[in-house]
């Protein structure tokens, strides 16, 4: 019961862009204090994994992601939307979620020792190195040109520099305001990168174009099994790539998203295809990121540490009923360990009906004429950008990430490297430096790690194949 | 109209209190009379997140039983509390707006990024404390103090805490300059330095009490101090560092604060309905489980208590080279 409910709630805060599950998970803990244990920890997983999974519907609908873990999903899940693709992709999007969920879930209950023991080993050089391999990935997402992306890539990274740095306490880029102190939120400049773009679009073109047509009677079309099959691969290795990035602390979920993204695109027999709403764009992103909470937790319950704010939440949730994460719960507390996993597949299976019942309902969006639905997104917006930290700054910030968006459409910069920047630039930077005031000043700990030297190469491997390929073209083209 | 959207959020306190924000501002405004306050909800602005805001959540809902009024824990994070203290500093004071303050106040000033101190506070109460704990590798064999010193002379060791000018460097600090010993200290985000400290990257970490906890009852990690002047409920066995000779004493402490000129009368109904609080039995046993220690000091002396804390942590900042002259 508790589950059902936090799930659904986590569903519906989920989905609005703005209204996080980190947050959702805030302002359930009070309703918590008084339940007995079980219930209440369930009550706040419900709330996560919906959370997580709720975030692709307005990613899919409306093109903006409503966690940040759902950023990757809009590449793909909104371009399906427009072209009247919006149950495929919404039913995917599920399907996806619950195999990720349910994968990381199997892993943690048969592996979670090993995992977290491997996990451990992630010191900053090794997490470094991975978080670089990441950014390589905007070789992905450059879309027509390298440069352009590369700028884009190098703008969201400087962005992340705004505001007090959290290792030395220094004020950067703030030009003497508190307010800039709390730097850029990730979310609120997704949601005036992704949104604000399109509003003015929308407005722009009322009136002067024909009225849009509209995609007549949008049905919930639901993917076919067959869709899925075909993907079941894919699906396995995203969720371990999810699974694996939570496990790590300091990583999460829309890091994974990203890798996950890529690395279908990589490896797909179409990678032309990603960007313009090929399904694999769209299960890819949603298995992992949905993988990450089985995979965060692996950290929490065996070794006490939080892995985000989301399971920060859930640790004192945790604590307040006298359950302290660590080896010894599994000793001393078994029986609501076990009670907890049930709870867990309970809220996928109220996610899967809930959301392929709803998918019916949500596809009607699209009905609504662009320039109302504008209305409606500024207004959600506004109030979503208000909600993450109760900042009306972060409004004012929103907007101008907005302009920045329409301006960067208009000369043709992709916003995707900018908000990959933005999601990996925190971690990129603090744990090379963390990692430097570990090896006092030496590059060497970068080199003396094996761990690191794999992502080192891999990277290396994807640039240079990207230089590659590109040379060949150029050659394909002269010739 | 606006009441209307608040009962239909009623679970969402954030809108709540967006809602109740927004009819505030609506209404033509009335000076609140002191006399009959409460009578709107009050908003207590909670500066981070982690087990912090989780006793400020605790503390909210029970101070909202003994005020009659909602009171709404609203987060507002960054910059090292300075955006949260900043707002609360601008609202008016009426007793409605109360910020969840720490020692924070005194380092956000002191590192030069906020360009005023406590003093644009009145202290309403002081709720608790927390007490950082000086943790190494069972493995070490590192039992006391002293034996750590002893090692630390003859290697530059290394360790963890949360930030440079956070109040576990700033407790490390004071403890390893009495100590006399050199480290390197190693800044991490979001808690982790416990796992760094079980993965062997570093040798000790001072941290809080329940990041250990687990880990100690496993046999990995041992406590070999913490920095309060007495021993801590949650960790009996742990001898404070003054008991092995080094005399130090830092506390992490909490409390809530209303903007200055906040009017008496409106101070004493929050002093008292935060005692009741604190003395009651449900809100320590929360406090026990989440390893904080109540302890309640009313607001005169609470005033007095900052004022004498924040000289403290302007000679301990000062002595790091992390204050910045203003």
């Amino acid at each position: 019961m508790a589950t059902t409910l936090g799930t659904v709630v986590g569903l519906v805060i989920g989905s609005i862009p703005g209204l996080t599950f980190s947050m959702a998970l805030a302002l359930m803990l009070p309703f918590t204090f008084g339940m007995q244990p079980v219930p209440a920890i369930a009550m706040l997983l419900g709330v996560f994994v919906g959370g997580m999974t709720g975030g692709s519907v307005s990613a899919i609908l409306l093109g903006i992601p409503g966690t940040p873990s759902a950023a990757a999903t809009v590449f793909d899940g909104y371009p399906m939307a427009l072209q009247g693709k919006a149950g495929q992709a919404l039913g995917a999007a599920v399907m996806a979620s619950a195999f990720g969920g349910l994968f990381s879930l199997l892993v943690m209950i048969l592996l979670l020792e090993h995992v977290a023991a491997v996990a451990i080993k992630f010191g900053p050089a090794e997490i470094f190195a991975l978080v670089l391999f990441g950014l390589s990935t905007i070789c992905g997402l450059a879309q027509e040109s390298m440069v352009r992306g590369l700028v884009a890539g190098v703008i969201g990274l400087m962005l992340m520099i705004v505001g007090l740095d959290e290792l030395d306490g220094v004020a950067r880029l703030t030009f003497g305001t508190v307010q800039l102190q709390q730097g850029v939120n990730l979310l609120v400049a997704m949601i005036g990168l992704f949104a604000v773009p399109q509003v003015i679009s929308a407005f722009i073109d009322h009136g002067r174009a024909a009225p849009a047509k509209m995609p007549e009677n949008v049905r919930a079309q639901f993917p076919s099994m067959k869709d899925l099959r075909d993907r079941l691969w894919l699906m396995v290795r995203c969720a371990g790539i999810g699974t694996g990035i939570g496990a790590i602390p300091g990583t999460g979920g829309p890091i994974a998203a990203f890798l996950a993204y890529d690395h279908a695109r990589r490896f797909s027999g179409s990678p032309q295809n990603f960007g313009k709403g090929e399904l694999s764009g769209v299960v890819a992103p949603e298995t992992a990121n949905n993988a990450v909470t089985g995979g965060t937790m692996i950290p929490l319950l065996s070794l006490g540490i939080p892995g985000d704010p989301a399971t920060a939440v859930i640790l004192g949730g945790l604590l307040i009923h006298g359950l302290h994460p660590g080896p010894m719960l599994f000793r001393t507390h078994l029986g609501t360990i076990y009670a907890l996993y049930i709870a867990i597949v309970l809220a996928y299976v109220v996610i899967l009906i809930v959301q392929l019942w709803g998918i019916r309902l949500f596809v009607r969006v699209l009905q609504v004429p662009p320039h109302l639905l504008a209305v409606c997104i500024i207004v959600l917006c506004v109030l979503g950008s208000y909600a993450i930290r109760n900042s009306v700054f972060d409004v004012y910030l929103m907007g101008i990430m907005g302009l920045i968006g329409y301006l960067f459409q208009r000369i043709r910069i992709p916003i995707a490297p900018v908000v990959l920047g933005l999601v990996l630039g925190e971690t990129l930077e603090q744990q090379y430096r963390t990692a430097l005031i570990l090896s006092e000043g030496s590059h060497s700990i970068f080199f003396e790690s094996g761990v690191a030297l794999v992502f080192f190469a891999l990277t290396a491997l994807t640039v240079g194949l990207q230089v590659w390929s590109a040379s060949r073209r150029r050659a394909a083209v002269q010739a | 109209m606006n009441r209307a959207f608040a009962f239909a959020f009623g679970r969402c306190r954030a809108l709540v209190a967006l809602a109740a924000f927004a009819t505030l501002g609506l209404a033509p405004v009335s000076a609140p009379r002191a006399a009959d306050f409460p009578n709107q909800p009050v908003e207590m602005t909670v500066l981070f997140g982690g087990s912090s805001a989780t006793i400020a959540q605790l503390l909210a809902d029970a101070m909202a039983k003994e005020l009659g009024v909602a009171v709404a824990a609203v987060s507002r994070t960054g910059a090292s509390g300075a955006v949260g203290y900043s707002y609360v500093k601008s609202t008016p004071p009426n007793g409605y707006n109360i910020v969840w303050n720490s020692n924070s106040i005194s380092t956000a000033h002191h590192n030069g990024n906020m360009d005023f101190n406590y003093a644009a506070f009145d202290g309403v109460a002081r709720v608790g404390m927390e007490v950082p704990a000086m943790a190494v590798r069972t493995d070490s064999g590192w039992k006391t103090l002293k034996e750590f010193a002893a090692a630390a002379k003859k290697q530059k060791l290394k360790v963890g805490i949360s930030g440079r000018g956070s109040f576990t460097h700033l407790s490390s600090a004071a403890l390893f300059n009495k100590m006399g010993v050199d480290v390197v200290y190693v800044p991490y985000g979001k808690g982790k330095a416990p796992v760094e400290l079980l993965a062997g990257r570093i040798d000790a970490a001072l941290q809080w009490p329940s990041q250990f906890q687990s880990h100690v009852q496993a046999g990995k990690l041992r406590v070999i101090a913490v920095t309060s002047a007495e021993r801590i409920p949650v960790m009996p066995d742990v001898p404070t560092a003054k008991e092995q000779g080094y005399d130090v004493d830092m506390v992490l402490w909490r409390g809530v604060a209303a903007p200055k000129g906040t009017p008496k009368q409106a101070i004493a109904k929050l002093e008292q309905a935060i005692k009741n609080v604190v003395d009651s039995q449900e809100f320590r046993g929360h406090c026990k489980r989440l390893g904080f220690e109540p302890a309640f000091l009313p607001a005169a002396e609470f005033d007095r208590f900052i004022a004498k804390d924040d000289v403290a942590i302007a000679k301990l900042m000062a002595s790091l080279g992390l204050k910045k002259s203003k």
